[in-house]
């Protein structure tokens, strides 16, 4: 490594106190897994680091890689801040993660099949009967349909988290329509643009398989004879905040894109409007919740998707991605009990840990959170997107006092967690690069089979202090590099 | 491919082909303005006109103002709610874009994006104020890039087919409507014999449709309204003449129709049918016989009922379910 240069662009770098540091020890050591990179940016110096960055943003607008801001003007589109600084995972780490990612995915599939088939998981008491069947996601017009192929979760995203000691812990689980992989493809793009020279020493796995890996996999689980298929991806169209990806996929996958308008259904067969006449639909990848899918079955008002089309999911003609129903498996109520799953389904001890789980709905946890509210993260299980939530050690007395209430009225809607102290990431501001506290949201497709993309979506809390890494809420994303093994 | 898809590669290009003869319009007339002693209300009025917006333009300013080039080119320019100007439609090519990115090559995506980006920045306006020029020789050329790009990066099949449709159909309307400007600033076309001014108005038409070199060529036609309407009318190699570009409509037409004994696309093509033979069964002295100006009016309604028939056929095809067939999408 330089070190003058070095100097230059790091030399003031402080790892936060008490959080793990992604890049460097607690003593401000460089971690050896990320001693090359660090040394390669390093060598570029803070000037060229500062017109990298601005080359970064300026070709993120001009491809047009954005999202769509609902509360403003209509056609109001913002870039999601992107830093230049990659997070690092070393292959071995990677390794165990992955496995696990796959454990996890094939217990949440085996769980959706059972509550939606002979209920097994319920009659045994594993998980509570009222907890499943009361979770706003699960559908009871969904018992007894069985997806093409067996296959529920065909995409997931399962947010994780790192804890002080740098452990891995599954946060979340998003097993409807997880958004986000566009970015993932989109930074890594522009990481090789705006950084050759570092990207073609640093030894990083690809990512670029994940489109074509996609459509395998929603192919593979397409109903119809190879003579009538068809896939698609179907969208809210271009005022939907995630178009851009929806767009990106379709465009990378090679199939079209449509919205509600474009199908309909005859028959209890799912068929395109073309130039050329109706044209038959057996693999939907629909990016639509399911209350907006069929106004015939749930929201009669939804003018988004496509009347009739539960029935001929239903009568097996069309799959959709993800399944129906799904919603009960990523409730965060249901969160706690995934463990439970994966002993029960696979007979085998999960290979990630979790984050420790308070479930307001039993007496002694809900005791627990009014009792210690201030010390605590409290969620609300139907929310996303850090909407619904009580920071504790950053709330006011009235905000605990509401919550405190909220909970003792609707117990069921509410968990809570120790809140966990967030790795973090050196990350460019404009003071300077400073630690920013980050998560990691792996993708995993499944189809006949399962494949974990490399990586995933860091996505990073660019505001001082700040947990919250979502993009409505001031968060960012960085590429995310799963470092091959052998010379560094 | 998806209807409403066609749909959008249709009216992209018709937006684009829009600004591209808006913006070269603009540059002309500017240049237009300074060599010949045409007074100045003949010289931007018709300008509004042509874009249909004489009703809204007048309402929102006062009458005299028609006559000032500055007034009408910012109106033309950057009035969001003008419909006809280049922000509208530069706009509308760039929505219609965003929603089938899927289907249009990164490449001209980029190129459009771009162009819009760049027209809604600082750096647009400032150009505006100090080059006018270079302004609109951007947007012109930038929309002929666009052009090259399609051609040199999408697949040549239907949704290529559409655009280029699009483009054909908003060509032949528009050079129809340029022919006509002489109709509205120095009036009707009547004789061989034309005054000055006359003869810098028809170089003007002529260099609207970037049409001035490829009429030299025609060495057999002296510069008069004749022989410039029967260019720009008639002549079918040039690009922009309404006869080549209906030809062309006919043309993609008959690519993106599914195999016959299907009904559909069967209305579009008679019309267009009908269009060509009507005209095709004229020549320039029949056409200044029946009036130029009338000629040209029934050229510019023939267009409109082409692209709702167009619309009828492809885009939004009402749906028998009897013409559910077994094939894939």
């Amino acid at each position: 490594m330089d070190n003058r240069s070095a100097k230059a662009l790091f030399k003031n770098y402080q790892p936060l106190p008490g959080a793990f540091d992604e890049c460097f020890d607690g003593e401000g050591r460089v971690r050896p897994e990320a001693a090359t990179v660090i040394g390669l940016l390093e060598g570029l110096g803070e000037r060229t680091f500062r017109s990298r960055q601005k080359l970064a943003d300026t070709t993120f607008l001009k491809s047009g890689i954005t999202f769509s801001v609902y509360s403003e003007n209509r056609g109001a589109e913002r870039i999601f801040p992107f830093d230049l600084i990659p997070r690092l995972i070393p292959a071995a780490e990677w390794q165990r993660l992955r496995e696990g990612l796959e454990q996890r995915i094939r217990a949440l599939n085996a769980f959706l099949a059972d509550v939606y088939g002979d209920q097994r998981i319920l009659a045994e008491n594993t998980i509570p009967r009222d907890m499943v069947l009361g979770a706003k996601g699960y559908l009871p017009e969904m018992k007894g349909v069985h997806p093409p192929k067996g296959v529920h979760v065909h995409i997931a995203g399962i947010d994780l988290i790192r804890d002080e000691d740098g452990t891995f812990l599954v946060l979340e689980d998003n097993v409807r329509t997880p958004s986000g992989v566009s970015y993932v493809l989109e930074n890594r793009m522009v990481m090789k643009k705006v950084f050759p020279g570092v990207f073609a020493n640093a030894h990083v796995n690809g990512i670029e398989e994940y489109p074509i890996r996609l459509r395998d996999a929603l192919e593979s689980v397409g109903p119809a004879p190879d003579d009538q298929d068809g896939t698609v991806v179907l969208t809210p169209g271009p005022l939907n905040s995630a178009y851009f990806e929806h767009s990106f996929l379709a465009r990378r996958m090679g199939v079209p894109l449509v919205e509600g308008r474009d199908l309909f259904v005859e028959r209890d067969m799912v068929f395109a409007k073309t130039t050329l006449g109706p044209r038959r639909v057996d693999v939907i990848y629909r990016r639509i919740d399911d209350p907006f899918l069929d106004p015939k079955v749930f929201r009669k008002d939804s003018l988004l998707g496509v009347p009739g089309l539960v029935g001929a999911y239903a009568k097996g003609n069309v799959a959709l991605a993800n399944a129906i129903g799904n919603g009960v498996a990523d409730d965060k109520g249901i969160y706690p009990f995934v463990p439970d799953m994966i002993r029960f389904y696979l007979s085998e001890e999960p290979i990630l840990s979790q984050v420790k789980t308070y479930v307001c709905e039993r007496d002694e946890d809900r005791k627990y959170v009014i009792d210690h509210i201030d010390e605590l993260v409290v969620k609300a299980v139907n929310e996303a997107g850090g909407y619904g939530m009580l920071i504790g050690p950053q709330s006011t007395r009235r905000e605990r006092q509401d919550f405190r209430q909220r909970i003792s009225e609707n117990p069921r809607n509410y968990i809570a967690q120790p809140r966990i102290e967030l790795s973090t990431c050196p990350t460019w501001t404009p003071k300077g690069i400073e630690p920013r506290r980050v998560d990691l949201r792996p993708y995993i497709i499944t189809g006949e089979n399962t494949w974990v993309l490399p990586g995933g979506l860091t996505r990073v809390a660019l505001v001082e202090g700040s947990y919250v890494v979502n993009s409505s809420q001031g968060g960012g994303s960085k590429d995310t590099w799963v470092l091959e093994e052998g010379p560094q | 491919m998806i209807s409403r898809v066609a749909e959008s590669c249709f009216w992209m290009n018709r937006y684009v082909e829009r600004v591209e003869v808006l913006a070269r319009m603009l540059n002309v007339n500017r240049a237009f303005q300074l060599d010949t002693v045409i007074s100045t209300s003949d010289r931007w009025r018709p300008l509004v006109i042509v874009s249909g917006e004489e009703k809204r333009f007048l309402k929102r300013t006062a009458e005299a103002s028609v006559d000032d080039g500055e007034t009408v080119q910012h109106y033309l320019t950057w009035e969001e709610d003008n419909p006809s100007s280049l922000a509208s439609s530069l706009r509308e090519a760039r929505d219609n874009a965003r929603t089938i990115r899927e289907t249009v090559s990164l490449e001209m995506w980029e190129t459009l994006n771009d162009l819009w980006v760049w027209f809604n920045d600082r750096a647009a306006r400032r150009m505006y104020d100090r080059d006018r020029h270079e302004f609109y020789a951007r947007l012109r050329d930038q929309c002929l890039l666009f052009h090259g790009i399609a051609q040199a990066t999408m697949l040549h099949e239907d949704p290529f087919e559409f655009m280029r449709l699009g483009t054909a159909l908003e060509r032949a309307g528009q050079t129809a409507r340029v022919l006509d400007i002489k109709h509205h600033s120095v009036g009707p076309t009547e004789g061989e014999v034309e005054t000055p001014v006359e003869a810098a108005q028809w170089v003007a038409t002529l260099r609207f449709c970037s049409g001035i070199e490829p009429f030299l060529k025609r060495e057999d036609m002296p510069l008069s309204g004749k022989s410039v309407a029967d260019f720009l009318l008639f002549d079918l190699a040039f690009p922009r003449s309404v006869l080549h570009n209906l030809l062309r409509v006919r043309n993609f037409l008959n690519l993106v129709r599914p195999p016959l004994p299907t009904p559909i696309g069967q209305a579009s093509h008679a019309i267009i049918s009908e269009t060509i033979e009507g005209l095709e069964a004229m020549d320039i002295d029949r056409v200044l016989e029946a009036g130029l100006h009338e000629t040209l009016t029934s050229v510019v309604s023939a267009t409109a009922s082409i692209g709702a028939a167009i619309h009828r056929d492809f885009f939004d095809p009402s749906l028998p379910t009897s013409a559910v067939g077994e094939s894939s999408a």
